[in-house]
């Protein structure tokens, strides 16, 4: 990396460049920016409880029954045929004639409120008493990719705008350097949906999501070509700035627009490096994290990423866990023990100490920290020990933002198959977060081809038996 | 009866597509009924025989070129506001040539045209482009992005459909011969149906094909994927040929506009007994030898198949992991035309579908247009009739039909104007947005059908217009933004960003390396290898062996719908997952990354500044010429002397980083 160079700070970049404006200062400049940028913080259309998002995508799909759902009688079941009382499901591969899969973890109550959580999880157990834990959740598909697809967009079909896009529309960004919306995915591989679960979709390409890569390059183009120093580009930019500016007529908002843009661009390359920089963190704060460990080391250092960036004002953070395949996902189908021990050696200690770090620092209260997958897995067998896909009835969490912690809502029947009280369907728990941060669903929304499209499609019910009075 | 009198609907009944059929009995759902003010709207209303305003006065007379001016001037007057004077020479040049090709004019035309004595050296322009090779590959990408095109499926596997350019290549024919559009329209929706034996109808209907198509392992009917094929076949329908948003109508009745639910399904049911049809085109040679690799494979899955049922849980496992196995072995399938047949035997019974969720079915339908547009009561017919989706076209492209010729027509003054007629070209519907110039747009339809339906007699009347040669900035500026500050009235000619593809290939033509070879299977060029690990399959992506490929215009490179190429996708190139009828152009800080540190730009700097030094000795003459090419002008004395300026450095990459500048301009950047 020694032919990358950035300059030395923004402030130190953008005096150095402007003394050739004149007449505008850096300030005015500032302002100039703020306002033509279209993610310029926009007012919520009511008091927000929660400034940004990070949603801990646990891809695949978790297990209900062996993290957040205690089902006895599952066990007492195990190597049975599913009582008919229980009613149908359709799944990708079981069928009529599996077993049920009793779950080898024991569970064990923690905290004050005595949240039942599994020894799977021993760092999530130690943060019961900030977490939400919904155990009713639902979607309507039983495949990855349309799972994933709902679960992001609302829409079982690609193409529509993901949760972060919405968000960055709405609020903008309160970071003039970093974009508002930010997806970290796994090294492993993307996960079933790929690239289009993310996006931006009809909405304009300023609401897509920056893709921090793990990696040599963690963001596309953000250093400088081999060979072009930082005070050469300065001159670059200086010239680019005085050629548009040459040929201004006038008030041009698209243009200034324009200009401003490479202002930013600037600031981008200064501070996001800077973010990717972990050496300034104190080691107690990287050992909570368990970066520097071989098995937490990279899920570690996202989650670390990720409240870094909240704290720098970015809107909403995808912190994916899962990707190029069943073995690399929590997508049980053959071995649930040995795939949910993997993932979750990887992925419990960084969560727990995502949650905790945040509290200390004062921030969860405005953060909503989200952990889940698109689906949770059947309380039938597949292929002897694993599980298959299960939409009816699995079970995300919630931390911080103004949601109640120490709490179970809603519940599945005594195996585990379905949601029966207090359902949760995915455009819910969207429009209960989006109300969290001060978002109307039915404000929120742009009128594509004949439809005023929403994150929630139909109107989601928001949750308010889980938000903190 | 309003909005049903269409001239020929008699003779539509007499061939035996409409009214034909005997009732249908039993769960039929009902036929629905329009109310009169459902039916009064504008878009279903006959396309009116209007004249042109006619003007006395000498300025009138003097401004007006074809009858688009007149409706223009008739508006404009009526606000109180004058044209903006006529666009240089070199302006006009510079965004006819993008209209029209997708690339910049050359220095050597744009001299050539500047000092054309001719009365008709702008006409000339214009048929030159028209007749242009690239004129087919800058209109197709237009309508590309209406169709959704897409080289691969979409969803989970993304698997790519390696024969996807032969329609690409169709439609870049199809505009280049001025194929007419209904014509055109019946070949996407029913080629097959019209000429089986015809390679190119056959290519054609691969139409009905394109959208993204979901396919999973385990157990097919929850994945639900036939009435997600269907789903896409009837919404594009909508969307592309009548301006219609059926889609809504999938779960309910449209909430805004008269599309019932029945109506959805009737649609539907055109396409009840389409089916994929693979057209192999291998050599036997390439037969045979796909046979002797797959015939292995196929024999253990089918074996493995048979052998589950009796299968313990654990033997289970093991079947499936070996099939997964065996499945990522298979070849890439043989080469194809990707085409549809009708499989009369093996139809889909259509269903009206609650909330559109294929377990929750309804009445039953037939086959039936939408019925806002027929008389009440209009009857369906049966799902086998045949060559349901030639009938579907015939009424589609049907003269009487309002909808099709004024949609098409709006398509093309937005791409010439920056905004169609109506600015929702995908939606004429109430929530929709009115035509700014009805009568225009009128005017435009009727010339259109009466014409022969021939796209390039749109651009020709358009772009000969007085009011597409204004300039893009008026005297009046500000006191006209304060009256209409969207232009809605054509005060002025409306500036553009060029879209990705034209600055990629602009960047190309500039530096010199722009290969204009044309179709073909599509190129994927080399890219970062971070974003290959996004894919689920990262094995699809396979350099294109040729470099030289590389270099060709960029509606030849692959279009993956999970791999948007970044530097496509900030400058808002769609995600060819649904419709798109008109491309965003943002403005936001990483279209100013890529272009700064990207590798093509600076790739293509480094061949520009080369190019500079080679062509041109002095360094006057250089900063001349990098402006004619990259701007399609001279650089003006300010210009030219920040050029100066800047290149008077002794740093080597000063030449390289001018380059990259101009890349960076506005005056690049956009079309006045």
């Amino acid at each position: 990396m020694e032919h990358i160079r950035y300059a030395r700070n923004r402030r130190d970049f953008l005096t150095q460049c402007f003394c050739g404006v004149g007449a505008l200062g850096y300030s005015s400049l500032m302002a100039q920016e703020k306002r033509l940028s279209p993610l310029a913080p926009k007012p919520s259309h009511f008091e927000a409880k929660a400034k940004a998002i990070i949603f801990l995508f646990q891809a695949g799909g978790p297990s209900h029954l062996e993290t957040f759902d205690p089902k006895p009688l599952l066990n007492k079941l195990h190597g049975e045929k599913r009582p008919d009382t229980f009613g149908k499901v359709e799944y990708q591969n079981v069928n009529q004639n599996s077993r049920l899969l009793g779950t080898k973890r024991t569970f064990a109550r923690y905290g004050k409120s005595g949240l039942e959580v599994s020894d799977l999880l021993p760092h999530q157990a130690e943060i019961v008493d900030d977490l939400c834990v919904i155990r009713s959740m639902h979607g309507d598909m039983v495949v990855h990719s349309a799972a994933q697809y709902q679960l992001m967009s609302g829409r079982v079909i690609p193409g529509f705008p993901s949760m972060g896009s919405w968000m960055a529309y709405g609020l903008g960004t309160e970071s003039d350097s970093l974009p508002a919306y930010v997806v970290m995915p796994d090294p492993n591989g993307a996960p079933e949906a790929g690239q289009p679960m993310y996006t931006n979709g009809f909405l304009p390409a300023a609401y897509q999501p920056a893709l921090f890569r793990a990696g040599q390059r963690p963001v596309l183009n953000l250093e400088l070509p081999k060979g072009i120093t930082m005070q050469r580009r300065r001159k670059t930019v200086d010239f680019i700035r005085e050629l548009n500016e040459a040929n201004l007529l006038g008030e041009d908002p698209e243009f200034s627009a324009r200009i401003s843009a490479y202002d930013t661009a600037f600031k981008m390359q200064t501070d996001a490096p800077e973010i990717f920089d972990v050496s300034n963190e104190p080691q107690e704060t990287l050992d909570l994290y368990g970066v520097g460990k071989p098995e937490t080391d990279d899920y570690g250092r996202r989650c670390l990423l990720a409240r870094r960036m909240v704290e720098r004002g970015v809107r909403f953070v995808c912190v994916v866990a899962g990707g190029g395949g069943a073995e690399t996902e929590w997508d049980a189908h053959s071995d649930i023990e040995k795939n949910h021990k993997r993932m979750a050696s990887l992925t419990d200690k960084p969560t727990a100490a995502l949650v905790k770090d945040l509290k200390r620092r004062g921030l969860l209260d405005s953060t909503i920290v989200m952990w889940g997958g698109e689906f949770g897995r059947s309380p039938e067998s597949e292929r002897g020990s694993g599980r298959d896909h299960h939409n009816t009835g699995f079970t995300m969490w919630l931390a911080g933002g103004g949601f109640q912690g120490g709490m179970a809502y809603g519940a599945t029947d005594d195996i585990g198959l379905k949601a029966t009280v207090d359902p949760v369907h995915f455009r819910d728990l969207h429009a209960t977060i989006l109300n969290q941060m001060g978002l109307s669903q039915d404000q929120l929304s742009v009128l594509h081809q004949g439809r005023r499209e929403r994150l929630t499609e139909v109107h989601g019910e928001i949750l308010k038996k889980i938000i903190r009075a | 009866m309003v909005g049903v009198t269409m001239k020929s609907w008699s003779a539509l009944v007499a061939a035996g597509f409409l009214l034909a059929a005997p009732a249908s009995v039993g769960d039929t759902a009902p036929l629905g009924v329009y109310t009169p003010a459902e039916r009064r709207h504008w878009a279903f209303q006959p396309i009116k025989d209007v004249a042109p305003p006619t003007f006395t006065d000498a300025a009138a007379k003097a401004w007006i070129r074809t009858p688009v001016d007149t409706f223009v001037l008739a508006s404009l007057r009526g606000a109180k506001l004058s044209p903006a004077p006529e666009a240089d020479r070199a302006t006009l040049i510079r965004r006819v040539s993008y209209d029209l090709t997708g690339l910049p004019p050359t220095p050597a035309e744009i001299a050539a045209f500047v000092a054309d004595r001719s009365p008709k050296a702008y006409e000339n322009l214009v048929e030159r482009l028209l007749a242009s090779p690239h004129y087919g590959e800058q209109w197709a990408r237009h309508w590309l992005d209406v169709v959704r095109f897409a080289e691969s499926d979409g969803y989970e596997y993304d698997t790519h459909r390696p024969d996807a350019y032969r329609f690409r290549d169709y439609v870049i024919a199809a505009f280049n011969q001025d194929k007419p559009y209904d014509e055109f329209v019946r070949e996407q929706l029913a080629g097959d149906e019209i000429d089986p034996k015809s390679n190119e109808l056959l290519v054609a209907s691969g139409f009905n094909r394109l959208g993204p198509l979901r396919k999973n392992q385990g157990n097919q009917e929850v994945a639900s994927s036939r009435t997600e094929v269907l789903t896409e076949m009837t919404n594009i329908v909508g969307g592309a040929f009548l301006g219609v948003t059926v889609g809504c109508a999938r779960c309910h009745d449209h909430k805004f506009d008269p599309i019932r639910q029945s109506d959805y399904y009737r649609l539907q049911g055109y396409f009840a007994q389409t089916d994929t049809n693979d057209v192999i085109v291998a050599t036997p040679e390439q037969q045979a030898a796909y046979r002797a690799t797959v015939t292995p494979i196929e024999a253990e899955m089918r074996k493995l198949r048979g052998s589950m049922r009796r299968a313990s849980e654990e033997e289970k496992g093991k079947i499936l992991t070996r099939l997964e196995e065996l499945d990522e072995k298979m070849p890439l399938p043989l080469t194809a035309m990707y085409a549809v047949k009708n499989n009369t035997a093996g139809m889909t019974q259509i269903h009206l579908l609650g909330r559109g969720d294929y377990r929750n079915k309804g009445p039953k339908v037939g086959m039936r247009p939408l019925g806002i547009l027929l008389p009440d009561g209009t009857e369906e017919l049966p799902l086998e009739t045949s060559k349901p989706r030639l009938k579907l076209a015939q009424w589609i492209t049907d003269p009487g039909n309002p909808l099709t010729a004024r949609v098409m027509a709006n398509r093309v003054w937005g791409y010439h104007f920056g905004a169609g007629l109506v600015s929702t070209p995908n939606d004429f519907g109430r929530m929709g947005t009115r035509a700014t110039h009805p009568a225009l747009l009128d005017w435009l339809s009727r010339r259109f059908i009466a014409g022969g339906w021939h796209v390039k007699d749109l651009h020709r009347v358009m772009m000969l217009s007085s009011t597409y040669r204004q300039a893009s900035r008026s005297p009046n500026e500000k006191g006209y933004a304060a009256i209409d500050a969207s232009n809605k009235l054509l005060w002025k000619w409306n500036r553009r960003r060029l879209e990705a593809e034209e600055i990629r290939d602009t960047m190309l033509a500039v530096a010199g390396r722009l290969n204009l070879k044309a179709g073909g299977p599509s190129v994927m060029t080399s890219i970062d290898p971070e974003l290959i690990k996004d894919l689920k399959r990262p094995q699809y992506w396979v350099v294109t062996k040729d470099r030289t490929e590389h270099d060709r215009r960029t509606i030849y490179l692959i279009y993956k719908r999970n791999l948007v190429l970044p530097f496509m996708q900030v400058f808002d190139s769609p995600d060819t997952l649904l419709s798109c009828a008109r491309r965003e152009q943002s403005t936001h800080a990483p279209q100013a990354l890529e272009l700064l540190n990207g590798k093509l730009s600076n790739e293509l700097a480094v061949e520009l500044a080369k190019r500079l030094k080679t062509e041109r000795t002095s360094a006057a003459a250089r900063i001349d010429y990098a402006w004619r090419l990259a701007s399609g002008r001279p650089p003006n004395p300010k210009e030219k002397a920040l050029a100066q300026a800047y290149l008077d450095d002794p740093d080597p990459a000063a030449a390289t980083e001018f380059a990259l500048s101009l890349f960076n301009s506005n005056a690049f950047l956009y079309v006045n």
